[in-house]
């Protein structure tokens, strides 16, 4: 997985603003990040992947997080978690 | 004792076995679909061993996830770079189907054989979706707001545009037999989607 990829939701990240707090060396991204620029808890990055689906394809709630929860399982920030 | 120039030339000579070995996968997979295609065929037309797959891939089903990936990078970074630009709905549905049509048997047979292939390459294709809809709507949200398309959720005017654009993939043999269905009739269904979005009075220019 290259560097540039969010290691909590897979995003590439593209350009510095689109790393964790505008900060280049953020390993997660902007979509990943708190407003204190600490990189969100399972359940929050979970929520906001599958509304991503939701929003972007109307999929069905169950599916997306099912889905998410499957992507999220191969990434460096949260494959170890359980 | 291995120098630093040798291990540069090892990681190196890597790299380059694992693009060949993406290389030939992509061929057979667009020549072959997935069903037909074995991991020895493709170490084989790669003039590598059988073991070298996995070595570098880890399974048959991380190499198809890498190739799902890679054609969603492809066409998700373009996408990417025009909603950046700011470029209008138009020039993102022709870029769209450009991507497409340059790796057309490829992303056709994935769409085709997709219930059969391994989850993680089926959640990937989603997420890659999901990608090129939310550049999409960066470009739609500009253009609603300027009044020249119709307002309707991101959801839905994605999935119109991809299930025209899939069904005329998906059905290639009808629309266009031994040819590329996206060269022959891409401008017919850009233009028959941007007249369903657009709005009353920009039709009316």
């Amino acid at each position: 997985m290259s560097d540039n990829t969010c290691i909590s939701c897979g995003m590439p990240m593209r350009t510095d603003e689109e790393h964790g707090g505008g900060d280049a060396n953020a390993t997660h991204c902007h979509h990943c990040s708190a407003p204190d620029g600490t990189m969100k808890s399972y359940d929050d990055v979970l929520a906001g992947m599958s509304r991503f689906m939701i929003d972007s394809q109307g999929v069905d709630a169950d599916a997306a997080r099912k889905m998410a929860a499957g992507m999220m399982a191969k990434l460096p920030a949260w494959k170890d978690r359980g | 004792m291995v120098t630093r120039t040798e291990r540069k030339t090892r990681a190196e000579q890597k790299m380059e076995t694992r693009q060949r070995l993406m290389d030939r996968a992509v061929r057979l997979f667009s020549r072959r679909g997935f069903a037909r295609t074995t991991t020895a065929q493709i170490a084989r037309a790669a003039g590598v061993s059988h073991g070298a797959v996995f070595m570098h891939f880890g399974s048959r089903d991380a190499l198809v996830r890498a190739v799902a990936g890679e054609i969603g990078r492809a066409i998700t970074d373009r996408l990417h770079e025009l909603a950046a630009d700011r470029a209008s709905l138009r020039q993102v549905l022709r870029a769209h189907l450009r991507c497409i049509e340059e790796r057309e048997d490829l992303y056709r047979n994935i769409l085709t054989e997709l219930p059969l292939l391994p989850n993680d390459a089926r959640t990937a294709w989603v997420g890659i979706q999901s990608a090129i809809s939310t550049h999409m709507a960066k470009v739609v949200r500009a253009e609603m707001r300027a009044g020249t398309l119709r307002k309707m959720p991101q959801a839905l005017l994605f999935n119109t545009w991809i299930g025209l654009v899939h069904h005329y993939l998906a059905n290639r043999e009808l629309f266009a037999p031994g040819a590329s269905v996206i060269a022959r009739h891409g401008r017919t269904l850009t233009n028959h989607f941007l007249r369903l979005v657009r709005s009353q009075e920009e039709k009316n220019r």
